[in-house]
């Protein structure tokens, strides 16, 4: 099995403390880089042991692959999960983007593939394909981008969505240890999955119960790929505590904004199988007991929560780990000191099990 | 208003840019050298750094906000072909470089010089509907950067509704980035005086560039040259090395042009050949003796700092009022248009500032 890799999310731009996305993306600084604030972060996930960061995409935000280009040059080891959309650049301009960005930073960045979550945003970029055809276009887009990064000759490609003839670029894909980034297809449709299967490196999923999640990813584990989660970490040292801070989380209004109004809001104009999904699946609280739903609703999908002690988290963690999944992005409210919390606490009881393996404790 | 000089990045790392083919061209970005060009290009008192676009280099977009970060003053003249991404993402990517650099960043629209190239970008337009489509690309991003409120925008080649984006551009003393478009055919001047601030042209003899220029800075858009430059101290120095130059080549890379002018839809490129072809001095002061090795853009202004200055002056007379340049190499050649052409170019300036001044 490989070894777990654990992600973290980058903060936004002047990220309030406990704001869901919809109230941070109505708030104007979400826009800007912020980079100093966010090369703190970055040096202090390159202590903790944070394997990458993601950098996310959408109207509200600064260009990924342009911060994670001023972040990694001001870095050395914190990797960039890099989120972009098919259907907005062209895939050999796409490669070309990257490429060079891997000369400048080594190499330090996967891509998280999305596919878009709502018409609304899409059309807002010119994008206006519905929620099935924007798979399929992802699919011959980064059938492109794998056939650039297998550098063996000029690519030549004629799909539906896309046609490239001849097609070279001189500045090759540098990393250490790869000839292409690592590529994460996140999502939760048939479609999703397909994808990842066929030109992903990993399916990256929002969080559910684990037998759930091994059963959705067994035929992505039999082709060789990886399974991935995105969700969230609420801990304290205690349960008791924990929980506290959820139903915190929840309960506080931040400036009057209305965070479930705007989710219902954002869910009722998606066409995301992954948003909808999880929405749907917040009707349950619990999913296990230490799997929280509680904060979906007002938060969106990756606010799905493991929740507890840093050994019920490790516990978590390992559930989750052997039921398939191998790479993590977790967020956290305040970010900064729930990845604190998770690099010091909860990171060392992953990493090095004191507890015994179950049959043998269950032998004593 | 004082001419403005800028200078292409393209060769930070090599010497003799223009005369490999571009299929052998690294396409790794030495960062430090480009640093080091940039530093320089800041002490010498030019204004931006041209980023180039094509297949065989560095993305210039990326490339600019890495340099960005380490630089302080000097701006990025970020090349930028239409067809390869949706203008959204364009503005969304451009604001996010103006947010982390204090917006220095301006761009060089080009419409593609060669169907080949474009070819490999997923582009199958032909010349004049490239034009085309970049207008509607700019009409886009020129909607954006109005910044009064929600884009909506139904054209041939894109369609977006509502469209908003949160980073804004931001720059000490500008709302939008500054826009260059180089061409030479009508769409492209059409296209220019719609949406550019300045036009880059090859050059011609001054007098030969009045007439397209007067048009265009009527039309409230500037003209600029993109020319190489040969600055020696005496007349006799500067023949040596425009022979010294030329000693470089051995044949193959005249080739190299030869098929690239062959493939290139680009009228500005075809008729700077033409103009090769005919005569190695159209002007005194203007050589084209390089353009067979090392292509178009290697037409040269060629002369003493004093005939130099002249040269400029003339074209400034005929309209032209920027300056985009190379040189072989470009540093040693930046450094002497620094400390010998552009102290006379801003004594001059200043003379004529004070004349106009004790006229009124």
């Amino acid at each position: 099995m490989n070894a777990l890799k654990f992600h973290w999310h980058l903060p936004q731009g002047g990220e309030r403390q406990g704001a869901s996305r919809g109230h941070q993306d109505s708030l104007e600084v979400t826009g800007l880089p912020d980079v100093e604030h966010r090369l703190r972060f970055c040096r202090r996930a390159e202590e903790l042991g944070i394997d990458s960061l993601l950098t996310a995409f959408d109207w509200a935000r600064p260009d990924p692959i342009l911060l994670a280009s001023a972040l990694g040059l001001a870095t050395e080891k914190i990797k960039f999960i890099i989120a972009y959309r098919s259907g907005l650049i062209g895939p050999t301009s796409f490669v070309q983007q990257l490429n060079t960005l891997s000369t400048l930073i080594n190499g330090r960045f996967s891509l998280n593939i999305v596919a878009g979550e709502q018409p609304d945003e899409q059309h807002c970029f010119g994008d206006w394909l519905p929620h099935d055809e924007r798979y399929a276009r992802t699919e011959e887009f980064l059938a492109v981008c794998n056939a650039m990064w297998r550098r063996d000759g000029p690519v030549n490609f004629t799909g539906k969505y896309y046609k490239v003839e001849g097609a070279r670029i001189n500045t090759p894909f540098i990393a250490p240890d790869r000839t292409s980034p690592e590529i994460f297809i996140a999502g939760n449709s048939a479609q999703s999955q397909a994808v990842a299967m066929s030109e992903g490196t990993l399916w990256m999923r929002m969080a559910d119960r684990p037998e759930a999640m091994r059963a959705k990813g067994e035929s992505v584990l039999a082709a060789g790929k990886e399974l991935g989660v995105r969700c969230s970490i609420i801990g304290g040292r205690t349960r008791g505590e924990a929980l506290e801070k959820a139903y915190a989380l929840v309960a506080e209004k931040r400036d009057g904004f209305n965070d479930a109004a705007t989710e219902r809001e954002f869910m009722r104009k998606s066409d995301s199988v992954n948003v909808r999904a999880t929405y749907e699946l917040a009707e349950t609280e619990w999913l296990t007991p230490w799997l929280w739903t509680g904060a979906v609703r007002t938060h969106g999908a990756p606010a799905v929560a493991i929740i507890g002690s840093p050994r019920e988290i490790a516990e978590g963690i390992e559930e989750l780990a052997a039921a398939g999944i191998t790479q993590f992005i977790f967020g956290g409210w305040p970010k900064l000191e729930t990845m604190e919390f998770f690099g010091e606490q909860v990171l060392p009881l992953v990493r090095q099990p004191i507890r015994q393996p179950k049959e043998a404790a269950a032998a004593l | 208003m004082a001419l403005r000089f800028h200078w292409s990045m393209s060769s930070a790392g090599e010497t003799l840019k223009g005369s490999k083919a571009r299929s052998a061209v690294s396409g790794i970005p030495n960062l430090d050298a480009h640093i080091r060009f940039c530093r320089q290009a800041e002490e010498c008192g030019i204004d931006s750094l041209l980023t180039a676009f094509g297949f065989h280099r560095a993305d210039p977009i990326v490339l600019a906000s890495a340099l960005g970060m380490m630089t302080t003053r000097i701006k990025f003249m970020v090349a930028v072909r239409s067809g390869i991404c949706s203008p959204t993402l364009f503005v969304q990517q451009v604001n996010s470089v103006a947010a982390m650099t204090g917006g220095r960043i301006c761009l060089n629209v080009v419409a593609g010089h060669t169907p080949e190239e474009q070819k490999y970008y997923g582009d199958f337009l032909s010349h004049d509907e490239r034009y085309e489509r970049t207008d509607e690309f700019l009409t886009v991003c020129n909607a954006f950067w109005k910044n009064t409120g929600e884009v909506d925008f139904a054209g041939r080649y894109y369609t977006i509704e509502k469209g908003k984006l949160n980073t804004p551009f931001t720059a000490p003393d500008r709302t939008a980035p500054e826009i260059f478009l180089g061409g030479n055919s009508a769409p492209a001047d059409r296209l220019a005086m719609k949406h550019a601030d300045c036009m880059w042209r090859l050059p011609e003899p001054a007098d030969r560039m009045r007439d397209k220029a007067h048009m265009l800075v009527e039309a409230g858009t500037e003209v600029g040259i993109l020319v190489s430059l040969i600055v020696r101290p005496t007349h006799e120095e500067v023949l040596e090395a425009t022979t010294r130059l030329l000693a470089n080549f051995d044949g193959a890379p005249k080739r190299t042009h030869e098929e690239f002018a062959r493939k290139s839809d680009s009228v500005a490129f075809t008729s700077t050949y033409k103009l090769a072809n005919a005569d190695d001095w159209p002007a005194p002061y203007l050589w084209t003796g390089a353009v067979p090795y090392m292509g178009a853009p290697s037409i040269a202004i060629v002369g003493t700092p004093e005939e130099v200055t002249d040269a400029l002056f003339e074209y400034r007379d005929a309209g032209v009022t920027q300056f985009l340049f190379m040189g072989w190499p470009d540093l040693e050649e930046m450094a002497r248009f620094s400390s010998d052409v552009l102290p006379l170019v801003r004594q001059r300036e200043a003379g004529e500032a004070s004349k106009a001044a004790a006229a009124s």
